[in-house]
């Protein structure tokens, strides 16, 4: 087996699993390897069952070793890969996942099945991702189609490029990525960029200090736009819409449905500009649980 | 010739500041930009203009100066052609306070983050100077090896609060490390302005002394230079000139320490003269490193340290070359 970064993955019974992030802790319960898990990153938040498990710090490659782990999950999502590499020279098992977009997160589904030996559960796993996925994008064709940005951070301005799964988040919701692929993954840009006139939507991940950055960047001069409502913000569920682990559908299916209530709500006015959106409201996905 | 130096140099820092104004960022072409400078074109592009890269044109223009200022009187006073705020180590005081003010505040209090800054400027800075204290006051070496060790420690302190800061804060405390203007308003200008200018007036002031000091503590001491006044007046104007850059622009590196020496290589005579060029040239290079940094890889900005780097290692070894 080969993973997604190219690396061979040999074959061999599996009875002991650790995961180094919490997007592929998710993906192991969520192919029904939860019972293999003996211990999850610090982060690891989801599912409940993951919560109770002892704790490992994915850089510490001593720890994880001392676990005796016959295979480790790990992901280019924020693993050190020179961590992940020295595990393997070490004789560790190692998958790492790779996803960047959508059929990538498919892909991971349903390699973590046939690693772990459940490839009937990682198909299905796989499949539903496409199917929902899928469904989402054939919603959002409907609607205009609308430049915007996906913001990582507010001060110093980070957003997600081309070639991010952030990105093809955003593709798939109908909207376009004002940021070129040329500048990197995640690039730190200039600020000016909020009050593009072609900037119409900003997608932000729902957490304490994205909002409190939101508040005070509304008060900046580069704020103006999102101040008056010129730029619809639209909060997604932070640990659905940051990680690229299979509940990632479900931030799709929240941003699809936001921007299919605000269409509706800027139709039905006369004047555009008078949609008072300046209070960013939080989208709750309708299922942020597990996607199995 | 160095009159014709000193009107190319204002000419080059006007056309930095009307292209940073031009083609400042990715938001408003030029022609928009050029119509709301004359007071025409719609709100949006005024905003982005004036609201944006007005403030962070006039404070490139200030950290610059403050730097390159701070630098070539650094060098004067420790007759060390390396010295710099950052050999001193006063910019990573304020970058390692500015860092853990970062990592700890919650974000409503960001806020406070320039006035850390400049609390750990100004305590590297006592660090440095109760580090190099002798009986007859703090000689030039102890001071660059009290700043070496300072720096050493900064950097250490840095370094061990990347590793542990929260993953979301990263983003933030690099910009403070590697140094931005992106943050800039006019509230900031205005507060930093007048800051600078009495620091500044004091190193101006102290021009002669300085070129005195440079041919030694004796021979300055027997032309009149009061030597242990001169230098504690002069290193604090420099340590309050670099706590204000490193406050409300983090850590822009190579300006303070190249910047002197382009201007002594292009015009060469007297310390005196050579302040108020340095805080020209200074002003220029961080105009132009902001520019660049802005549209090279647009909307994607560069650290604007690399690129003053960039733009004025090439610079400085040509003339390297050509004085050897």
């Amino acid at each position: 087996m080969i993973d997604q970064i190219g690396d061979g993955v040999p074959a061999g019974p599996i009875r002991r699993v650790v995961t180094l992030a919490p997007d592929v802790t998710e993906l192991a319960f969520a192919v029904g390897a939860g019972h293999l898990v003996v211990a999850v990153p610090h982060a690891a938040d989801f599912p409940p069952e993951a919560v109770g498990l002892p704790r490992v710090a994915p850089n510490d490659a001593e720890a994880v070793l001392a676990l005796r782990p016959d295979l480790v999950l790990a992901t280019t999502a924020g693993n050190d890969p020179r961590v992940v590499q020295r595990l393997r020279q070490l004789g560790t098992r190692v998958c790492s996942m790779d996803v960047t977009s959508f059929a990538r997160l498919a892909g991971a589904c349903r390699l973590a099945g046939e690693v772990l030996g459940l490839q009937a559960q990682g198909e299905r796993l796989a499949r539903e991702v496409e199917e929902r996925s899928e469904r989402a994008t054939v919603r959002a064709r409907v609607l205009p189609r609308r430049d915007a940005l996906y913001v990582v951070w507010w001060e110093p301005l980070i957003v997600a490029a081309p070639g991010t799964f952030h990105d093809d988040l955003l593709r798939r919701a109908g909207l376009s990525n004002l940021v070129p692929g040329s500048a990197g993954r995640y690039p730190r840009v200039d600020p000016e960029l909020l009050l593009s006139p072609r900037l119409e939507v900003a997608v932000v991940p729902d957490e304490r200090d994205l909002r409190e950055g939101f508040a005070r960047a509304v008060g900046s001069p580069a704020g103006a736009r999102l101040a008056s409502g010129a730029v619809r913000v639209i909060w997604l569920a932070a640990d659905i819409a940051n990680r690229p682990g299979p509940r990632l559908p479900a931030a799709l299916e929240a941003l699809v449905a936001a921007r299919e209530a605000a269409e509706r709500r800027a139709s039905g006015v006369v004047d555009p500009g008078s949609v008072p959106p300046p209070t960013p409201e939080k989208q709750t996905p309708t299922n942020q649980r597990r996607s199995t | 010739m160095t009159r014709g130096a000193d009107l190319a140099l204002v000419a080059v820092l006007l056309l930095a500041a009307a292209a940073a104004l031009v083609f400042g960022g990715p938001a408003a072409s030029p022609g928009e930009a050029l119509a709301a400078l004359s007071g025409s074109g719609s709100p949006e592009v005024r905003t982005i203009v004036l609201g944006l890269r007005l403030p962070r044109l006039a404070l490139a223009l200030v950290v610059g100066a403050a730097l390159a200022l701070a630098g070539a009187a650094l060098q004067a006073l420790l007759s060390n052609p390396l010295a710099d705020p950052f050999l001193l180590g006063i910019s990573g005081g304020g970058a390692a306070a500015a860092t853990a003010a970062y990592v700890v505040l919650p974000a409503a209090a960001l806020g406070v983050v320039p006035a850390a800054a400049m609390a750990g400027a100004a305590a590297a800075t006592g660090l440095v100077w109760w580090m190099a204290r002798g009986p007859l006051g703090p000689s030039s070496t102890r001071m660059i090896l009290a700043g070496v060790a300072v720096n050493a420690a900064t950097s250490a302190a840095i370094l061990t609060m990347l590793a542990l800061a929260p993953s979301p804060r990263l983003p933030g405390v690099i910009a403070v490390t590697m140094g931005s203007l992106a943050s800039a308003s006019l509230g900031q200008v205005g507060w930093l302005a007048p800051y600078v200018l009495v620091p500044a007036f004091v190193l101006l002031l102290h021009g002669r002394d300085l070129g005195l000091l440079a041919t030694g503590e004796e021979s300055a001491a027997a032309l009149g230079v009061e030597v242990a006044t001169v230098r504690r007046r002069v290193f604090l104007a420099a340590a309050a000139l670099c706590g204000g850059a490193v406050a409300f622009a983090g850590v822009i590196g190579f300006v303070g320490l190249v910047t002197p020496h382009l201007c002594r290589l292009v015009w060469g005579g007297s310390t005196r003269r050579l302040l108020p060029r340095a805080a020209l040239a200074g002003a220029t290079l961080t105009v132009l490193g902001d520019l660049l940094a802005r549209r090279v890889l647009a909307p994607a900005e560069l650290p604007v340290g690399v690129v003053t780097a960039l733009l004025g290692v090439p610079f400085f070894v040509a003339l390297l070359r050509r004085s050897a």
